[in-house]
């Protein structure tokens, strides 16, 4: 996929495309899987970032993908940045740690290098989740980076026996820390953690 | 009109009352359909697994043939990471670390004592209801609310696809009310078969180190440890000792479970090169904690809050 098809699915998911762009590039979703596919995983990761997916019912890349068959525009207040720019506006005055927001942005960058999944013909239909609009693409959450270290793999080998016992509710989750979990952080008493019984105003 | 009404208010508890037991019930019904789905339908599919502000593309293939279960999990992106089970043999590889890790599941049968015997167990732990219909990759879901009747585990919001009851969408949702961490699956297949080549490996580990449980470790009949202060809910669903990969002496761990959550706690020889701090960890979405305790090296871990396996790991007793 070329580093254009990539720049106009940005463009697209951020409603900055025309309505003839849009209806072009919503045709080659329509043959095209694989740009189908990562117009949802960035639509999804930036929901993601933006704490979006707490909703159920996201539905832009929908409207996107409505608005442009049907030749009409969204209704949006104005246009809105581009995810690069967003993504470099320094602190989006939220107090977000410079560190965490480079981890951001790497992790964007990896996930929009990440292969595609091969072909995988999705028996359920395969739209996403989207987010809503007028926020910006990334609202990490602050972490303490000192407070990350290199993993020991004792405690991945831990991960990995808890996981064979874990419900099948869990399970997913504890396979996907496993595999995804990029650092496994220590959180020091003094820094983090009341005694529980502070914590959580229990008598 | 006036005489009737004695006779239709109670009426009309009872009928309020029994709806509201049949919505109960069928929240359960749907919560045991789901687990049935995860563990005995044949699946493959992306998901974003969304944990502290970042996101990561995952793959999933999960089989399930003649009984027996097997599922590779691999990384798209980031460390590249890998987890493949086949049977009772777990392999994780970690091309970050150039690391292949080699485990052994040592009991089997312990798998099936860790989920409850029937929903209606969870009831005085959590509250268990339908939402409303929605969609998710375009299918229609059933959303499913778990909710916490008290701080000691984590709650769930869950939207189970109505025909399969796989959950296409889940959040793990903290005492607060805030996601931990939401999977979501973006394509998924549930095909009638997977062959076994679907959950093959596919990093080529020439090369990396190997860690390997050692098997010929003996491993005792019982294990004298248990936790004196569990949350309610919470019973001992499994006791073992296993070998661990890179450890030549087998690990004894105990698995606490309450139905849905689990925490398992491991225990060691503090003299073993265990690697493991002491305090607090988080692994991902799990939590855990480790401490040094009558002469051991425990630490407890799951997806709970923080003072759950501080709570489990700082009771620890001989039996």
């Amino acid at each position: 996929m070329t580093e254009q098809i990539n720049d106009q699915i940005s463009a697209f998911i951020d409603n900055e495309l025309s309505a003839e762009e849009s209806s072009l590039l919503v045709r080659r979703f329509e043959r095209d899987t694989e740009s189908r596919s990562r117009a949802m995983r960035y639509t999804l990761i930036g929901a993601s970032l933006r704490g979006e997916l707490l909703e159920p019912h996201p539905s832009v890349l929908r409207q996107r993908v409505s608005a442009a068959l049907s030749g009409t525009t969204l209704n949006t207040p104005k246009a809105r940045e581009g995810w690069t720019e967003r993504l470099a506006r320094p602190l989006l005055g939220v107090g977000i740690a410079a560190t965490v927001a480079v981890v951001a942005i790497g992790a964007l960058r990896s996930l929009n290098e990440a292969a595609i999944a091969p072909s995988v013909a999705p028996s359920l239909a395969t739209t996403p989740l989207q987010a809503r609009d007028g926020l910006s693409y990334v609202v990490p959450q602050e972490t303490d980076n000192q407070s990350q270290i290199g993993a020991p793999i004792r405690l991945t080998n831990y991960l990995m026996h808890h996981g064979e016992f874990a419900s099948g509710l869990t399970r997913t989750s504890v396979n996907s820390n496993v595999v995804g979990a990029e650092l496994e952080r220590v959180v020091t008493d003094s820094s983090v953690v009341k005694p529980a019984v502070e914590q959580v105003g229990l008598e | 009109m006036r005489a009737g009404y004695p006779v239709a208010a109670p009426s009309l508890l009872f009928l309020t009352l029994l709806a509201g037991h049949a919505t109960a019930q069928e929240a359960r019904d749907w919560l045991e359909r789901m687990s049935r789905a995860v563990e005995d339908l044949n699946y493959r599919g992306t998901f974003v697994h969304v944990l502290d502000g970042t996101a990561e593309t995952l793959q999933i293939v999960h089989r399930n043939a003649d009984g027996q279960s097997g599922e590779r999990i691999l990384s798209l992106a980031g460390a590249g990471r890998e987890i493949v089970r086949q049977g009772d043999r777990v392999q994780g590889i970690f091309p970050d670390r150039r690391i292949v890790s080699f485990e052994i599941r040592s009991d089997v049968s312990a798998l099936v004592s860790a989920l409850p015997s029937t929903t209606a167990d969870l009831e005085p732990h959590y509250e268990i209801k339908l939402g409303d219909d929605a969609r998710v990759a375009e299918r229609p879901v059933q959303v499913l609310e778990i909710k916490p009747r008290d701080e000691f585990r984590y709650g769930y919001m869950l939207w189970l696809d109505q025909e399969t009851a796989m959950p296409l969408q889940s959040q793990l949702i903290d005492e607060q009310g805030q996601v931990v961490e939401q999977i979501l699956f973006t394509e998924i297949e549930v095909p009638a078969d997977i062959p076994a080549s679907a959950i093959a490996p596919t990093i080529d580990t020439e090369g990396f180190t190997t860690l390997r449980a050692t098997e010929s470790a003996p491993l005792a009949a019982e294990i004298p440890w248990r936790a004196a202060d569990v949350p309610g809910g919470f019973k001992l669903s499994a006791a073992t000792q296993s070998p661990m990969a890179g450890s030549d002496t087998p690990v004894e761990h105990l698995v606490y479970s309450d139905g849905l959550a689990t925490v398992s706690v491991f225990i060691e020889d503090p003299a073993t090169k265990a690697e493991v701090g002491e305090g607090f960890f988080a692994v991902g979405s799990t939590n855990a904690y480790s401490l040094t305790l009558r002469g051991r090296k425990v630490t407890a871990m799951g997806e709970v809050p923080r003072q759950t396996v501080r709570t489990i790991a700082s009771s620890l007793v001989a039996e």
